[in-house]
């Protein structure tokens, strides 16, 4: 019984959020990456988006290393002179699996950007790895149950969705939990489960720890209305 | 399919997502395009969205050829149109130009960036003087300046209207922010609204022997005499001036007396109405105008508003070029013009109601 507790609490958890393009995949990474570092062990959250690097974390850099995440990101001063720098992964990036603790990647770009982790070193070993694709059903091409499979199957490998649907300021419980429904019937069809629901707080706190369609709600503080975009 | 692209909806995109949407909507046939950010997913979008609503994508080799490959397309009786920024909308000016010569139909969407050459890859307002004036020769065309997504939205699918109606040119002048910028806005389909889609004619190809049966169709970009040219841009002239008041669209509020009017365009307007709102809750006598036609400039409402206000502080994210057709719209007028230039920079609602807070005290100090 010891064991398997002393197992459980070794486990580092590694994690990469993928999708469609502004589905929410920093807002939920970032989010994620803060949960993770509240419990006390090391957390990394990778900015994995080599067609816009470190434009949405950015100007989030400083104030998330305060609060105990390593951000592996590019900085401003550091990308000088680059140009349109799309192409150039940041070497602690490509090596982010041989830092310790828990590690969260924000793969941005869409369909196109989930090819980016091709580029880490040692994914393929990664016992924990999880690939989750980050679904907003107010985006119009994953507002349908077929959208949302075509569009997973796009991504390649998904070990699990998140329903981030959304509305930006607008958003309503009732937006989020009929995002749930849609996206629990496109994880039966994927044979995929649906990990989480996420909302920003004060929507999840009116939902209530379970969304109807009993996935977890994770509350989502926001950031990205901060960020470039 | 011309039928409907989706059911009224509130949905959460991006505004290239957002154009190409709405070019669907419009009932756009086909986009050329060549690549350059922050454009490149007005393009992306529109391949995935091609396919279900039987649209064509062709990608050319540089923008020359996407702006002559569009009137092409026009030409065969085709909707179509192209999207680009900085040295592409350079480049894009030759095709418009010969556009304007042949009094055709096309639509360019254009988000702008940081110049002068490849500058910076995202955002600036300092494509208002190519965008409204770049071609050779004096050429006329249509520049909507969006300040958001759903004016985008709106204004892309206005966009083929007018040009299809009118025949001239008609450009729709964004930016990288709002190519890149998510927010909410509702998509609906433009007929279920009584928006009819002027239907697109072919302008070559014609059935019928030319001269007997019907007029021939003489599109012409050269001209053999000085004669004749002119003779061609004073009929232009005299068309464009008589349907530009059916064009031209501008946004006010608190113009009236305003001890400083401020007066923007695009995403920086956004800024400025709200500068404004701040402003006039702490009760200083604030205005503000933004014309939303860049071409033709709604000159005639600009200085009703600017000759009833104290001062004029006009805000741009470039040096100036904004402000130049503000001048001229202005000329003979004794209203004195304040400049808030951030070439290529972003501009927040505080500093541009700072900078009002500080012209209403020299003028207080002075009066």
């Amino acid at each position: 019984m010891s064991f398997w507790v002393f197992e459980v609490r070794r486990i580092r958890i590694v994690e990469a959020y993928v999708g469609e393009y502004a589905a929410g995949k920093s807002e939920v990474a970032v989010n994620r990456a803060l949960e993770l570092a509240r419990e006390g062990e090391p957390a990394t959250l990778v900015d994995l988006d080599t067609v816009e690097p470190c434009y949405t974390l950015r100007p989030l850099q400083e104030e998330l290393g305060a609060a105990g995440i390593h951000v592996v990101a590019w900085e401003t001063r550091r990308t000088l002179g680059l140009g349109e720098a799309g192409s150039v992964l940041k070497a602690e990036a490509r090596w982010a699996l041989r830092r310790p603790g828990h590690v969260v990647f924000d793969v941005g770009y869409g369909v196109g950007g989930a090819k980016a982790l091709n580029l880490v070193e040692g994914v393929e070993h990664e016992r924990w790895f999880n690939v989750l694709a980050v679904i907003n059903a107010s985006r119009p091409l994953t507002a349908t149950v077929e959208g949302i499979v075509a569009h997973v199957r796009d991504l390649g490998p998904v070990h699990g969705l998140i329903n981030n649907t959304h509305l930006g300021s607008e958003t309503t419980a009732a937006v989020v939990q009929a995002g749930a429904a849609l996206v629990a019937a496109a994880g039966r069809s994927l044979g995929i489960p649906v990990v989480a629901t996420t909302a920003p707080a004060a929507v999840a706190a009116e939902i209530g720890p379970y969304d109807p369609a009993a996935h977890p709600v994770r509350p989502l503080r926001r950031f990205m209305p901060r960020a470039f975009w | 399919m011309s039928g409907a692209v989706m059911a009224e909806k509130r949905v959460f995109m991006t505004g290239n997502e957002v154009v190409a949407w709405a070019a669907v909507a419009a009932r756009a046939d086909v986009m050329y395009g060549y690549p350059i950010t922050p454009q490149n997913e007005v393009m992306h979008y529109w391949t995935r969205l091609a396919p279900k609503h039987g649209k064509i994508f062709l990608q050319t080799e540089d923008e020359l050829s996407a702006g002559f490959a569009t009137i092409g397309g026009v030409l065969a009786g085709k909707k179509c149109f192209t999207a680009t920024a900085g040295p592409g909308n350079v480049l894009m000016q030759e095709p418009v130009s010969m556009a304007e010569m042949m009094r055709l139909p096309v639509v360019v969407v254009v988000m702008q960036r940081g110049g002068p050459s490849t500058a910076t890859v995202i955002y600036s307002q300092q494509e208002v003087t190519l965008t409204t004036f770049g071609g050779n020769g004096e050429g006329f065309r249509v520049v909507y300046s969006t300040a958001g997504l759903q004016e985008l939205y709106d204004h892309t699918i206005k966009a083929f209207n007018t040009a299809w109606r009118y025949r001239f040119p008609v450009f729709v002048l964004a930016d990288g922010y709002q190519a890149k910028m998510r927010e909410p806005l509702t998509v609906y389909d433009p007929v279920e609204r009584g928006i009819e889609p002027v239907a697109p004619e072919p302008y070559v190809g014609r059935p019928g022997k030319p001269g007997a049966d019907r007029p021939p169709g003489h599109y012409r970009n050269t001209y053999n005499t000085e004669e004749e040219l002119y003779a061609v841009v004073l009929e232009q002239a005299a068309e464009y001036e008589r349907v530009a008041p059916e064009i031209v669209e501008h946004e006010e509020s608190g113009a009236e007396g305003a001890a400083v009017l401020v007066v923007a365009h695009g995403v920086v307007a956004r800024a400025a109405k709200q500068a404004v709102e701040l402003l006039r809750a702490e009760g200083l006598k604030a205005g503000y105008f933004r014309p939303v036609t860049l071409r033709p400039l709604p000159a005639e409402a600009l200085r009703t508003a600017a000759g009833r206000a104290g001062r004029l502080l006009v805000v741009e994210s470039a040096y100036g070029q904004f402000a130049r057709l503000v001048r001229d719209a202005l000329y003979g007028l004794t209203v004195d013009v304040v400049p808030l230039y951030k070439p290529g920079l972003g501009i927040t609602a505080e500093e541009i109601a700072s900078r009002c807070r500080e012209l209403a005290a020299s003028s207080a100090r002075t009066e």
